[in-house]
């Protein structure tokens, strides 16, 4: 097991040099560069000047490339041109309120997706059976913009049973040592923020989780299916094994594999789908923050946030592998 | 002709079954989710082609007379969609915008679909070090999540309608590269490639019936699915203001966004254009479920 993590490790090096190269290059493609957007359409030559030889620009590409790898390895990823502050304390304050909504997206799809996938297959040909597959085409079809934009007029806007916009209300006092603003809330204490915060997490987890619970419930369905005709679900069941248990510890530990595997992949589906649903619901997260970035060509938050991103992805599907090898009973054993 | 060479023209010619293709399409017709997306894609390709002759209004005509009392004069007998914040008729627009929709679709896939063919051949015919680079590329930008990549893309190509089917596309490229390159390489091992390789059939008829029709398939499902993906992705891109520059032009995507501030009096606005996207979405990814189920090699013979 050991000797697989240190493998898995050390081919993400290639990767993670791998993205870094392609990030360094981009922004250097990037119409008009760091210089115009650092400014503006109209400066004069002897500033441009200036600027790139502040810079470093003037240099030849691999000292730009390997001066670039240096301060990133030190942890420094420059100063934000837009807000003058540096890039790892933004990513500081808004890669939690991503994370929790991501989380919380994972937590409704895994809550709602795996017992609908699970009993769809128990059903297999029932109404509940291809009313959940119905269900779940409509889920991966719908734009989670959409989906967003349409639950915040109903629940927000028009019942008013839940707030619209934000992380939190503004009228609350709360203290913030983790950046997770739910957790927050339950450490110090302070339930009436954590609750408030909880509010405000429930449309935009649930547009976001729109996607993947229907990918979760469909994929559950199809390997449930597969391993209720296994044999060694029909030996459990001829032992005279209570049906209850036959399910839990046989049909569902077995078809949960493929589901951990989806999992992993879901995580960048999240990530590219937080920068919809934090827009919808004006979030302070990576995704708003990102995309607003490439707009504005801020290119050290760029730089620094999608490397940041892709890192963690990476990281993320490593922890699924690696667990992966956990649940399966066959990898377990040898 | 060498006696192997005689035994293998009998061996094909006992085939039960008409061949995949033929059975495949068989199996679709029988299959009702099949059935329900192609009449989704039906009603969206000819809506797409037709606009210019079913259309009540250009969809550009304004009639701002319509909305002097504000906006915006729901559905109504002479216009079934309402109209739009600037008095144009949304059907005329939603039956325009079918054909931007299908365009971007079909080109993004095209883009992605031909260099992520390309390059996973490449890597599974090749193997080794070829392999091997072109693999950990795929890997790096399924590194960063689909939709940053496009609108790094968007970013370095500058704004326009065919920028953006290029950012769509290349998101797909890894998918493809990956999907190909893995069933080539299964297939060259596989034991009916053994099987017919040890009965003597040329490796010409090998590679063309054995290997490519069941190496194609799981490609012809992906760009199925992703026409539905493009679709949804550029509607998103639309959505972040990094969509189609001239927003005259009848796009779904960029529809629902103009009129996201009018939510309140007209919410059809809004709503009309999203299930459009929805249904045509909707539409492929059905027909590529009943498409992967049909010409899955395992079930053939069976229903």
């Amino acid at each position: 097991m050991l000797r697989f993590i240190v493998r898995r490790l050390l081919l993400l090096v290639p990767i993670i040099l791998g993205l870094s190269i392609l990030i360094f290059l981009w922004i250097r493609a990037l119409p008009g560069g760091p210089t115009q957007a650092l400014l503006g359409e109209r400066a004069t030559p002897e500033s441009v000047a200036r600027i790139r030889h502040q810079l470093g620009l003037d240099k030849p590409i691999y000292k730009q490339y390997w001066a670039y790898v240096r301060t990133t390895a030190s942890g420094n990823l420059g100063v934000s041109i837009s807000s003058r502050r540096p890039v790892t304390t933004e990513i500081r304050e808004r890669f939690p309120a991503t994370v929790e909504l991501a989380f919380s997206a994972m937590i409704f799809a895994l809550f709602v997706g795996l017992p609908l996938g699970f009993f769809a297959a128990k059903r297999h040909g029932s109404a509940f059976d291809h009313l959940s597959l119905v269900g779940s085409l409509i889920g991966i079809s719908i734009p989670i913009f959409f989906l967003a934009i349409i639950l915040k007029y109903i629940f927000a806007v028009r019942l008013g049973w839940l707030p619209s916009v934000g992380r939190q209300d503004v009228l609350i006092e709360a203290e913030h040592p983790t950046g997770f603003y739910v957790l927050d809330g339950i450490v110090t204490w302070n339930w009436n923020a954590a609750w408030d915060a909880t509010q405000h997490l429930i449309l935009p987890a649930i547009a976001l989780g729109s996607i993947p619970l229907a990918i979760i419930a469909r994929i559950t369905r199809a390997s449930a299916l597969d391993v209720q005709n296994e044999d060694y679900v029909r030996t459990a069941r001829a032992k005279g094994m209570s049906p209850g248990i036959v399910d839990r510890r046989h049909v569902l530990r077995n078809a949960l594999l493929p589901v951990v595997t989806i999992i992993g992949l879901q995580v960048g589906l999240l990530l590219g789908g937080a920068v919809l649903t934090e827009t919808v619901f004006a979030i302070p997260g990576m995704g708003s923050w990102l995309a607003q970035a490439i707009f504005n060509r801020d290119y050290p938050v760029i730089q620094g946030g999608v490397l940041f991103l892709a890192i963690v992805f990476v990281f993320v599907n490593l922890i699924v592998d690696i667990s992966y090898g956990f649940l399966n009973p066959r990898i377990r054993v040898s | 002709m060498s006696i192997a060479e005689i035994e293998s023209q009998t061996f094909t010619l006992e085939t039960p079954t008409g061949g995949l293709w033929h059975e495949a399409w068989r199996r679709l017709r029988h299959d009702r989710g099949a059935i329900v997306g192609f009449c989704f894609v039906s009603v969206f390709v000819l809506a797409a082609i037709l606009a210019p002759w079913i259309a009540p209004y250009g969809p550009l005509d304004q009639n701002l007379e319509l909305i002097t009392n504000g906006c915006c004069p729901g559905p109504s007998s002479e216009h079934w969609f309402g109209v739009d914040q600037l008095g144009r008729d949304e059907l005329s627009r939603i039956l325009w915008g079918a054909r931007y929709s299908l365009v971007i679709g079909v080109v993004s896939v095209t883009v992605g679909l031909s260099i992520g063919v390309a390059l996973g051949s490449i890597a599974g015919y090749f193997g080794g070090a070829v392999d091997n680079v072109i693999m950990r590329m795929m890997d790096i930008m399924l590194a960063i999540p689909g939709l940053l990549l496009a609108i790094g893309v968007v970013a370095v190509l500058g704004p326009g309608l065919f920028q953006i089917m290029i950012a769509v596309g290349v998101t797909s490229i890894p998918i493809f590269a990956r999907l190909i390159r893995g069933s080539i390489l299964s297939q060259r091992e596989a034991d009916f490639v053994l099987a017919a390789r040890s009965v003597g059939v040329p490796r010409r008829t090998i590679l063309g019936s054995h290997i490519l029709p069941n190496s194609i398939s799981p490609v012809i499902v992906q760009a199925t699915l992703a026409l539905a993906t493009a679709i949804i992705d550029v509607a998103g891109l639309a959505f972040l203001g990094l969509g189609d520059p001239d927003p005259s032009r009848p796009e779904w995507g960029a529809m629902l966004t103009n009129t996201n501030e009018y939510l309140q009096v007209a919410p059809f606005l809004a709503i009309i254009p999203g299930i459009a996207i929805v249904i045509s979405a909707l539409g492929f990814n059905m027909i590529g479920d009943a498409l992967r189920e049909a010409l899955d090699p395992k079930l053939r013979g069976r229903a």
